[in-house]
């Protein structure tokens, strides 16, 4: 009998069987299938807001399900808090929260089990066996009395899984653990992570670089609205037919008609570089939405926030209107006709202690102040405008925009910026957190902008959205513009495909 | 269509009938009032005369300018511990430079420059070196208290030319001069704070920074200046103060500071949106003025003074931490 056959005649590992579960509202999982083997690497694919997070966060208690069965080596499984799911050899590694940076290497491995003591006095010299035990077992050599901040990624990554296993983890979840990594580093990573396979470690491997997932796993599951589609051998399958997988939705008739460009261009950009960004050069036109899809951390919030003033440029020159847009900062941009709707609206959108009105004002004070004197009057005419152009729903411009929904949220920095009459509106993430009816107003609000002249600039990870919403698609893939689509002829696959980096 | 985009409005203002709930509003302002009344009547006829209020009024004065100072930082969302300690080094410079010789209009300049500069160092650590306030003015309070100590010798400065004591001593009508400037300080503030795109701009970053920076509000110099004018009134309160005394002490207005943040505390409680504001920042004052007169007049022990004082900032800011979850 081969390895192969053992691994898929035994229990499995991890057994999750019609998992639901229901958010304020949303219905994020709605039948959830997983089964991982002892022995295997998973992985665990879908378009962002499938599912996958919610999913590991019910494995490992730090959610309930409404519905459905975990099994953990065959038997029930209930956890009710990450202590629980830990106990019982199940362990999740965040690549954002991985080591707890101001204690040693030693004291972050074994953080889990607890340190070694003798009447509350710590006995260091066992403490620092254990941890080198466990990485011995990964064949790292890690100083143990460095600290875990002073390591470099793949390290606290690697200190992270030492951890996991000197609480003895038997299955181990990993979230996107390579999205810092160089090549080499990912490679010994892998290395470690088949060595676990080996010795019977199941993992679960999440992650949005499909190459890795082929170059590691041993099969994957799509999840796609929170149901799992599809379970297969990555030997028997391919990237192309994962990403028809995790796309194959059906267009949604929220979007209104396309064909207000012109041909006047308002915005040249040429050569821009910053932060993520790197020599991205385009033109967008009067009465353009010009959508921007990408991966997370692909560039395409900096790319606006660039465009915003929000970030320093370091290179690369912004035309508007055909003139040279020189200083930096958000008021330079804004002066020149350049805003942005930002895409943490709670914190950088609107100020939720303050009313509608002073909201508005924020990004007009010039305005309402004739004379450098701020005059309530005018402050309430603008507010009151805005209020009922955007069909903003609130008791009065003086209610506190924190008590009002996150779609009249969005409206009010919406309102604050259209005051300005931008000729370009940068838009991230347009929709997010809003509710579909409030959803379409923006999508009809984003094409009447439009036909009046404004250029829009619209980032989102919702391909239906980049699709409906905009007349052309830019892609960005680290940092720069890998791909530029009609809209009106994309299809998601082709998105991805620039978004992974891959030629088409 | 978007019928699910529902408003919340707080059940309080259905539950509450008008005249209660503007009551519980204002409840600090309530507290102020009950403290009058307690005092007048143990006060047996001394508390609610004119001259006692000129009394408290003319004790206030000085706190009023430097509350204000501490209330402009802590509408930005800092707040400033160096602001008693620099209000006692720019009265103890302006006396040490008309000690040696210096003219008076001279000296209170120089005076009001050292306060200023305090308060510009400040903003320089906290806006554009990105220090925590509390760190920055906590370092600045020291070294600044240091240096009082040093221009006075540890002791007390006097014998400041006759004209200098104009400045805090002479009446107007019966009003004392400090009470004059308490006065001016508090009016123009709560103009620049409610009426200037810079009062506007600083309630903006208060309420938060980064919208504020996206809303194209250079937020680095607009927190710098709201630090430099807290210097520059503290070291106003200062000079006003030593006028006043007709002396400069090593300490003279450091204990200032806990009782300006006290009183912008028990300011911001009037507020729904719990921010500083002037107008609470005065009935703060008063409060603290009501109390401290007071307890002298029924004859309770000055140390206990400070014990109560304390006790009604937690009250304070319990009602208003309750107010807010209502």
């Amino acid at each position: 009998m081969t390895l192969a056959d053992a691994v898929a005649t035994a229990v499995p590992a991890l057994e999750v069987r019609g998992i639901t579960k229901r958010f304020e509202g949303v219905q994020a999982l709605r039948g959830v299938d997983l089964e991982v083997r002892p022995g295997e690497i998973h992985a665990l694919l879908g378009e962002n807001g499938a599912g996958k997070s919610t999913l590991i966060k019910i494995i490992t208690g730090v959610h309930e399900h409404d519905a459905g069965e975990i099994r953990v080596a065959g038997e029930p499984a209930e956890f009710t808090n990450v202590r629980a799911a830990n106990r019982a050899g199940v362990v999740a590694l965040y690549q954002e929260l991985s080591t707890v940076p101001t204690i040693s290497v030693a004291e972050n491995i074994v953080l889990g089990e607890g340190a070694p003591a003798r009447a509350g006095i710590v006995r260091w010299r066992e403490l620092h066996r254990r941890a080198q035990a466990q990485l011995d077992r990964l064949d790292q050599r890690i100083p143990l009395r460095r600290l875990a901040g002073s390591l470099s990624p793949v390290q606290q990554t690697m200190v992270s899984v030492a951890r996991a296993l000197s609480i003895d983890a038997r299955v181990l979840i990993l979230d996107e653990p390579t999205a810092s990594l160089t090549d080499t580093e990912i490679a010994d990573l892998f290395q470690v992570l088949r060595g676990l396979r080996d010795e019977g470690v199941a993992i679960v491997y999440v992650s949005h670089r499909l190459e890795e997932v082929f170059a590691l796993c041993d099969r994957f599951t799509v999840m796609r609205n929170g149901q799992t589609i599809t379970t297969k051998p990555v030997a028997e399958s391919s990237i192309d037919e994962v990403i028809s997988f995790m796309v194959g939705r059906e267009p949604s008739e929220l979007f209104p008609d396309r064909g207000t460009a012109t041909d006047e261009v308002v915005l040249e950009v040429s050569a821009l570089d910053g932060s993520r960004v790197r020599d991205v050069s385009f033109a967008a036109r009067a009465g353009e939405v010009v959508g921007i899809g990408g991966l997370a951390g692909s560039g395409r919030s900096e790319l606006l926030r660039l465009l915003a003033g929000a970030q320093r440029r370091t290179g690369g020159h912004i035309r508007i209107g055909g003139a040279p847009l020189r200083r930096q900062g958000v008021g330079a941009a804004l002066a020149a006709g350049i805003a942005l709707v930002p895409e943490e609206r709670r914190s950088q959108g609107v100020i939720l202690s303050a009313p509608i009105a002073e909201n508005i004002a924020l990004a007009n004070l010039a305005d309402v102040s004739p004379g450098g004197v701020v005059s309530g009057r005018r402050i309430a005419r603008l507010a009151q405008r805005g209020l009922e152009s955007l069909r903003i729903r609130a008791s009065g411009i003086r209610q506190p925009v924190g008590q009002l929904s996150g779609g009249n949220q969005q409206k009010v920095v919406l309102a604050k910026m259209l005051a300005r009459h931008p000729r370009v509106l940068l838009m991230d993430e347009p929709t997010r957190g809003i509710d579909v009816g409030t959803k379409a107003e923006i999508y009809r609000l984003i094409r009447e902008l439009a036909a009046q002249g404004t250029t829009v600039i619209a980032v989102s990870s919702e391909l239906p959205e980049l699709i409906g919403m905009s007349d052309r698609i830019l892609v960005m893939h680290e940092g720069r513009v890998s791909g530029e689509l009609d809209a009106a002829t994309a299809t998601e696959e082709l998105i991805l495909t620039h978004a992974y980096g891959r030629d088409a | 269509m978007a019928q699910s985009d529902t408003l919340t409005i707080p059940a309080s203002s259905f539950r509450r009938d008008a005249i209660t709930g503007y009551l519980w509003q204002g409840s600090t302002i309530v507290a102020l009032v009950l403290l009058v009344v307690v005092f007048t009547v143990m006060g047996r006829g001394v508390f609610l005369t004119p001259s006692n209020i000129t009394n408290i009024m003319n004790q206030v004065a000085i706190l009023t300018i430097i509350a204000a100072a501490q209330t402009v930082v802590m509408v930005v969302g800092d707040f400033d511990l160096s602001v008693g300690t620099t209000a006692t080094l720019s009265g103890a410079s302006a006396s040490a430079f008309m000690l040696g010789g210096m003219p008076v209009p001279l000296a209170i300049l120089l005076g009001l420059g050292v306060g200023t500069l305090i308060g510009a160092i400040n903003g320089v650590l906290v806006a554009y070196l990105g220090l925590s306030a509390f760190v920055a003015t906590l370092a600045t309070m020291t070294t600044v208290g240091g240096l009082a100590l040093i221009v006075t010798g540890g002791t007390t400065l006097y014998g400041m030319p006759e004209e200098f004591s104009y400045i805090g001593q002479t009446r107007i009508n019966g009003v004392p001069m400090p009470v004059i400037y308490a006065i001016v300080v508090a009016g123009l503030m709560w103009l620049v704070l409610r009426f200037t795109t810079t009062g506007r701009k600083w309630y903006a970053i208060g309420g938060n920074a980064e919208v504020a920076r996206l809303s194209g509000v250079s937020v680095r110099p607009v927190r710098f200046l709201a630090f430099t004018v807290a210097g520059f009134l503290s070291a106003l309160g200062g000079i006003v103060l030593v006028s006043r005394l007709a002396s400069a002490g090593s300490a003279s207005a450091n204990d200032l500071m806990m009782f300006a943040v006290a009183a912008v505390f028990l300011g911001m409680t009037l507020l729904k949106s719990g921010q500083a504001n002037i107008g609470g920042t005065l009935i703060g004052v008063a409060i603290i003025g009501v109390v401290q007169n007071g307890l002298n007049i029924v004859g309770v022990n000055t140390y206990i003074q400070q014990v109560l004082i304390g006790v009604i900032i937690v009250a304070a800011v319990l009602l208003s931490a309750m107010k807010k979850k209502d």
